[in-house]
This record gives structure tokens, C-alpha cells and sequence, in this order.
């Protein structure tokens, strides 16, 4: 079988964090759905294709090299891009599974089915659990358009049916089985889901009607599938009338007769709902001084307000913005940016949403479906630059200084100056840093000539040591005929009396040869 | 701890657990509903949480798109096969030198499979799965259907086995109250023909096996045309009933 070359992947690919601050532990973040996840919706026959979707190119690599053991599975917003010949068709698995390959264990495989890494039972090790990993996803691609069932898998493995589970369930979600097969039927508990969604959606379309039209600035938007508060963003059909939070909207995309392209993005300023008081922001800034990043505290401090409105409000303030680019992960990024950029409803090409067959991809694609197509993508760039610079303690050395400069007034020029200044020293600070890089150059090569002049003489040196030795070689053997000559010289004279004249031919002989 | 010293004689029980590395229950379904039938084995890990019995039955129903009347039945089939199981789990079971002769006759799709070896009771790391796919891989087998059911197979061999252990320690404790004689013959004259290695490996006699017995020993795998599939299943059908 012929892969495509790439074995593990490069040790120093950045990943964006796992979650933002307030919902820091998925188990407790009440919109993930992380753990345990649903069951996923089949995707759209459309997506899978080799198109490039209009989706945020930040790396999909959930692992680093820096075990940060969490337990959370990462997010990675991209969709199928690669394609990986496992035959002579196109096998596609989402790029956030790119890690796998046919002969060595990955690390984030090690992490999801600890049992089978911790020697804790003996028939439970590395090797079985590869034998049981690579016949599934071998069976999986010998009928790639077919979903293959867990019952078919678990009657062709020698294994106890426990294990099996686990790993088909995650291969399944990892997107490496039956992630381009198209099904007619779906799970049990999805299908009923959908059809609850589907007659949601088509019932309730008076109701969202109703609140939608009813009232225009301070909108309560309703989404019509899943009965909340619509918050951040929606998206809002007013072909269909109909009105989805972002959540339903990605993960509902087999809504029956309706196109994503008909919803358009629709945000919503939390702002209007309450306003920040003077005291309130002063608070604020005093309370970041003390707890820096720890927002939990902050909004302790600060009292009536939660995390996510303290830390909203703060990149609210003018000075906010310096703080966004190297401090924060993606998601508080992709949350802040959206507000401070321009809140207009964007069209979206939902096609690369909709493949949200996985729960990493659908709080991916639930985060960028808020924060809009090109925030979500600077987000990610932001995200990436920082996280390859590990210069956190940096920023926040600035983050202290520029609070405590700000916090007297609320004014734009103090901060700007401050700009100013850093950028100066540091145009000053490039040409001699290009000046030095080029001196080292120039030793550099000076070094490397000597060498080489050094290897030339040496080489030489060796060609004469085996001249010599060849014609010493030669001396000696000529010295050993001489000795030999010699020898048979004086044997001959000492015979010669005794036997007289045939000795003496025979010494006649010796000496003409 | 060491059980040494000759055959049959009742060493210090050990806990029951089917002697094999990973204490796994092999469990068979056969079960039929408005004349559908629905047979199958597998291999369970009673150490899962029995929450997982309702989840695979489900599962397992779905994927072979068995009326939903299935899932209960399968679930409490699988649940009692577990609670026998496990009520053997608390009580000793007695391990004595044993090494017993297990017997493979079984028929998957189209392949027929027989095969006559020796397992080592006392190897508590011994692993049946492993016996499987080592003998798949050897004999060129193409069916994948084929290993798990040598597995299980010999897990339930293996599994009678360990019960009449069981059995025969209860016995020979109950005896100890009594007699105390034949204590030391009764225990290994219980149930299992099991060989005898003393004479095996004395001094006159060799390891390796007569040519005579051989045929009786070899790996015998068939493969069967269709209508020959057909008429075995016909005539199991009809023993069944």
C-alpha cells in the first residue's frame, strides 16, 4: 500500500489552544459538546470533495511536543483537504488525522486508549492494539464508499468486543473510517435529532417569524431548533424564516430542503444589554493589575459581571487591542476581534461548515461560524505567530507596564506613545542585528577555506606516507634475497671441502645465477 | 506458591479466572425471534461497565438491522452469560499440573476447521487470541470470520475447564471434612483427562510424538463449495430441533 510519505508529523507545528478562559475544562463548558461526543451526522456528499474551502488555514496538528497531557480533545477548524493513496482511488481523511500512519503509534492515540499503552494488562499492548487499528481502517478501504459497521469489524477481530469499541470509536471520530461514505440510514439517536431539529424548524417558523419581526434593536433572537437565546451571532433565513444560533447552524446541516447558503450571519451586540459603568471599568483595570490573567478573579473583583463579559469588555477599551495578536488563545481572539471589527452580517459559505461530522470540527466550525470567515482566519494567524514565539513572558512584562501607564486616564495618547517608543527601538535595533549576521557569515567561510586548504596538505601527506612505505616495502624484501644468497654461500663453502668437485660446479652454479 | 510437586494433588487454590492473560468471557447468542435467528460468539471483557451491554446490543442490532424487538433479548442474554460468570469469580478454583487436551470442530462460512492440541492450564498468561491469529496467519486462512471463532472456541473450552475446577475444589473441600484418604487421587481423577506428563517426559519415553499419532494431531482446515454449506446447515437445523 502506498502512502503518502508522511510518517509523523514535524515536531515543532504550533496547535491554538484548547479553549479560551472561561470555558477552560470542557467538561464544564456548557456549549461544547465535547465529552462525550454525539454521535455524528453523516457528511454532506458535497463537502468531502478536494476543494479548498474558504476555511482558516491553521494547523490541524493536535499534538506538541510538549505534553501538555490534557485530556481535551484539541480544536482544529479545517476541513477534508488532504488525500492520502491508499490504492489507486483517493482515500480522504480530514487533515486534523494526518498523524497516521500504518507502522507507528501517535502519540494522541496513546492519550485517547491509554489502556492499551499502560501495561496494566498483558494481552492489552502496543502491538494488538496496532493489528486491531489496522485492520479496521484495511477493511474500511477495501470498500471505501461503504460505512463499515462496528458488528462487521468486531466478528473479523480476534479480540474481546470492549476494545474493539474503543478503538473503532476512535478511528470513527478521528475521521480515519467511514469519513467520506455516504449512508442511508444514520445512528438511532442522531436520526431522531434530526427529525426533531427538521420538525422544530418547520413548526416553530412562526414563532421565529414572530420574534424577529417584533422587535429590531434590542433583538432577543430565538434560535427556532433549539429554543435558546441566540448570542454572539446567528444566522438568520429569510427565505425560510427561520433563525438558528450558531451551534444548530453548523450542526443541523441536514435540515431538510433548506440550503446553508440561504442563511445569512447576523450579529448580535451584547453591549446593548447592559452597560459598563465607570466604576464598574475601573474595577476592571485594578482588577487586572492584581490577577493579570486570571479571569475568574477578575470578575470577582469586579463583581456582577462573568468572565466572559470582563474579558469582552476589556479588549473593548481603547487600549485592548495591543493586548489581542501575542497574549490571547484563539478563541478569545476570535471573540473580541469579532466585536471590535465590523459587526455587519456576512454571507458565509457554509459548504466547509457542514462537514461537521465530528465534535472537534463542530465547536470549530461553531467558533469561526461566530466570529466571521476572515476574523476567525487572522485569529488563527495570530494564534500560530504566537504560539511559535514563546515569548509570553515578554508580553506580559508589557501588558503591566501599559496598564499601569493607562489606567489614569482613558485616553489614546499615553498608549500610543508608548506604541511609538517600542517600535523606534526596534527599527533601530533591525540593521545591527543584520550587521552582526553578516559578520558571522564572513568568519564562517573564512573558517571554512582553512579547512579545506588543511584536508588538501593532509591528503598529500598520505600519498607520500604510502610512497615510502611501498619502497621501504621493497627494501626490505630486496635485504631478505641478500640474506638469502648469503646463507646459501656459506652452506655451499662449508660443503664444498668435502664433497670438492661437484660442490664447486654447484657453487659455480649459485654464483651465476 | 509453586505447584511443583507431582499431579492431582490440591495445591492452594487460586481465585477462579479462566487461565488465560486477560480474563475474558467468551459468550454465545442464539437467539430467535419471529422466526428470525440470530447466532453469534464473541468475546466479552466483564471488566467493561454493564452499561456497555445495552450500548452493543443496540449497536449490534443497527448494524444488522434487526428488528428492534432484538435489543432487549440480546442485552439480557449477554447480562445473565455475565452473571454466571461472574458468579464463579469469587470462589477458589484449584490448579493443579494440568495440561488438558483441547479439541477444535468447528465450521465458519466455509471453512471447516479441526484441530487437536494441549494447553497448559497453569499458564495464566496464556492468550487464546493470539493462538488465533498466529493460526490464521499459518494456515493461510482468507476468511477473517475464522479467528475470532477459534478464539472463542477455545475460550470456552477453556472456560468448562476452569467451572469444573471450581466444581472439584468445592468437592475435594467438602471432602477434606470427611475423608482425608483419597484426597489426593479423587482430585485428579475429576473430570478432566488430562495428560499425564510425568510419563510423557520420563525417562523412557520422548517428547516427540509417534508417527502414528500424527494424523490425530494435525490441523485440519476444509474448505467447503456451496451446496456442501447448504447441506450442513440444513442437517444443523434439523439436530436443533
Amino acid at each position: 500500500m502506498a502512502e503518502s510519505g508522511e510518517i509523523n508529523p514535524p515536531a515543532p507545528k504550533p496547535n491554538p489552544e484548547t479553549t479560551s478562559p472561561p470555558p477552560a475544562p470542557p467538561q464544564t463548558e456548557p456549549q461544547t459538546p465535547l465529552l462525550p461526543p454525539p454521535p455524528p451526522p453523516p457528511p454532506q456528499p458535497g463537502s468531502s470533495q478536494a476543494k479548498r474551502p474558504q476555511q482558516p488555514e491553521s494547523s490541524p496538528n493536535p499534538t506538541t511536543p510538549s505534553a501538555t497531557e490534557s485530556k481535551d480533545k484539541d480544536v482544529t477548524p479545517t476541513t477534508a483537504i488532504s488525500s492520502r493513496l491508499a490504492e489507486p482511488e483517493f482515500v480522504y481523511i480530514p487533515s486534523y488525522s494526518r498523524w497516521f500512519s500504518w507502522n507507528s503509534i501517535h502519540e494522541c492515540e496513546v492519550r485517547f486508549l491509554p489502556e492499551f499503552f499502560d501495561g496494566r494488562s498483558p494481552s492489552k499492548n502496543p502491538k494488538t492494539y496496532k493489528y486491531c487499528r489496522n485492520t479496521i481502517i484495511r477493511r474500511f478501504r477495501d470498500n471505501p464508499t461503504k460505512k463499515i459497521t462496528f458488528t462487521e469489524v468486531r466478528k473479523t477481530i480476534v479480540g474481546d468486543v470492549g476494545s474493539i469499541r474503543k478503538v473503532f470509536d476512535f478511528l470513527e471520530t478521528w475521521g480515519l473510517i467511514n469519513y467520506t461514505a455516504n449512508t442511508s440510514k444514520s445512528l438511532i439517536k442522531w436520526e431522531e435529532k434530526e427529525s426533531k431539529s427538521a420538525s422544530a424548524s418547520a413548526s416553530h417558523n412562526a414563532d421565529a417569524n414572530g420574534t424577529s419581526t417584533d422587535f429590531t434593536v434590542p433583538k432577543k433572537r430565538v434560535c427556532s431548533s433549539c429554543k435558546t437565546i441566540c448570542r454572539i451571532a446567528c444566522f438568520a433565513s429569510d427565505k425560510y424564516d427561520l433563525t438558528l444560533c450558531a451551534r444548530c447552524y453548523v450542526s443541523g446541516d441536514n435540515r431538510v430542503g433548506v440550503n446553508n447558503s440561504d442563511f445569512r450571519r447576523v450579529e448580535i451586540s451584547e453591549e446593548a444589554k447592559t452597560d459598563w459603568t465607570d466604576k464598574e471599568t475601573l474595577l476592571l483595570l485594578e482588577a487586572l493589575l492584581h490577577y493579570g490573567d486570571d479571569w475568574k478573579k477578575v470578575a470577582a473583583h469586579v463583581g456582577g459581571r462573568s468572565t466572559k463579559e470582563c474579558v469582552a469588555r476589556f479588549v473593548k477599551l481603547p487600549f485592548g487591542e495591543q493586548f489581542m495578536g501575542p497574549l490571547e488563545s484563539t478563541e478569545v481572539d476570535s471573540e473580541p476581534k469579532s466585536e471590535t471589527m465590523h459587526p455587519q452580517s456576512k454571507r458565509m459559505r457554509l459548504t466547509p461548515l457542514a462537514d461537521a461530522s465530528n465534535p472537534i470540527m463542530a465547536q470549530a466550525a461553531f467558533l469561526s461560524a461566530l466570529a466571521g470567515k476572515e476574523v476567525a482566519e487572522l485569529a488563527a494567524h495570530a494564534a500560530v505567530t504566537a504560539l511559535s514565539e514563546i515569548g509570553a513572558g515578554i508580553t506580559k512584562g508589557n501588558l503591566g507596564s501599559l496598564l499601569g501607564g493607562a489606567e489614569g486616564q482613558e485616553s489614546d495618547g499615553t498608549s500610543n506613545r508608548y506604541g511609538k517608543d517600542i517600535e523606534r527601538a526596534i527599527v533601530e535595533a533591525r540593521p545591527q542585528l543584520e550587521k552582526e549576521a553578516l559578520d558571522l557569515e564572513r568568519a564562517v567561510s573564512d573558517v571554512a577555506i582553512e579547512t579545506k586548504e588543511v584536508e588538501e596538505r593532509i591528503a598529500h601527506f598520505e600519498e607520500c606516507d604510502l610512497q615510502m612505505e611501498k619502497e621501504w616495502q621493497q627494501l626490505m624484501q630486496l635485504k631478505n634475497l641478500i640474506f638469502i644468497d648469503q646463507l646459501t654461500l656459506l652452506l655451499n663453502k662449508a660443503s664444498a671441502p668435502k664433497t670438492g668437485e661437484t660442490i664447486g660446479e654447484e657453487v659455480i652454479d649459485v654464483k651465476a645465477e | 506458591m509453586k505447584s511443583h510437586s507431582g499431579w492431582g494433588s490440591l495445591k492452594n487454590p487460586v481465585k477462579f479466572k479462566i487461565p488465560t492473560s486477560e480474563n475474558l468471557v467468551p459468550i454465545r447468542l442464539d437467539i430467535e425471534i419471529d422466526g428470525q435467528r440470530f447466532r453469534d460468539a464473541f468475546t466479552w471483557n466483564p471488566n467493561d461497565p454493564d452499561s456497555e451491554v445495552v450500548v452493543f446490543a443496540k449497536r449490534t442490532v443497527k448494524d444488522l438491522k434487526l428488528p428492534p424487538a432484538f435489543v432487549t433479548q440480546i442485552a439480557q442474554s449477554i447480562q445473565s452469560q455475565l452473571t454466571e460468570f461472574r458468579s464463579y469469580e469469587g470462589q477458589d478454583m484449584h490448579t493443579g499440573e494440568r495440561v488438558v487436551p483441547i479439541k477444535l470442530d468447528l465450521r465458519v462460512n466455509h471453512t471447516v476447521i479441526k484441530d487437536h492440541f494441549f494447553w497448559d492450564l497453569n499458564n495464566f498468561e496464556s492468550d487464546p487470541e493470539e493462538f488465533a491469529r498466529t493460526f490464521c496467519k499459518d494456515m493461510g486462512i482468507e476468511d477473517p470470520e475464522v479467528g475470532p471463532a477459534i478464539a472463542i472456541a477455545i475460550r470456552e473450552q477453556l472456560y468448562e475447564i476452569a467451572i469444573q475446577s471450581v466444581a472439584s475444589a468445592r468437592e475435594s473441600r467438602a471432602n477434606k471434612k470427611g475423608r482425608r484418604g483419597t484426597e489426593h487421587l479423587s482430585a485428579s481423577k475429576i473430570g478432566m483427562p488430562a495428560l499425564d506428563l510425568v510419563k510423557l517426559f520420563g525417562i523412557k519415553s520422548s517428547v516427540v510424538r509417534k508417527k502414528r499419532d500424527w494424523d490425530v494431531y494435525e490441523p485440519i482446515v476444509d474448505l467447503l463449495s456451496n451446496e456442501e454449506v447448504d447441506a450442513l446447515e440444513a442437517r444443523e437445523e434439523r439436530i436443533a430441533r
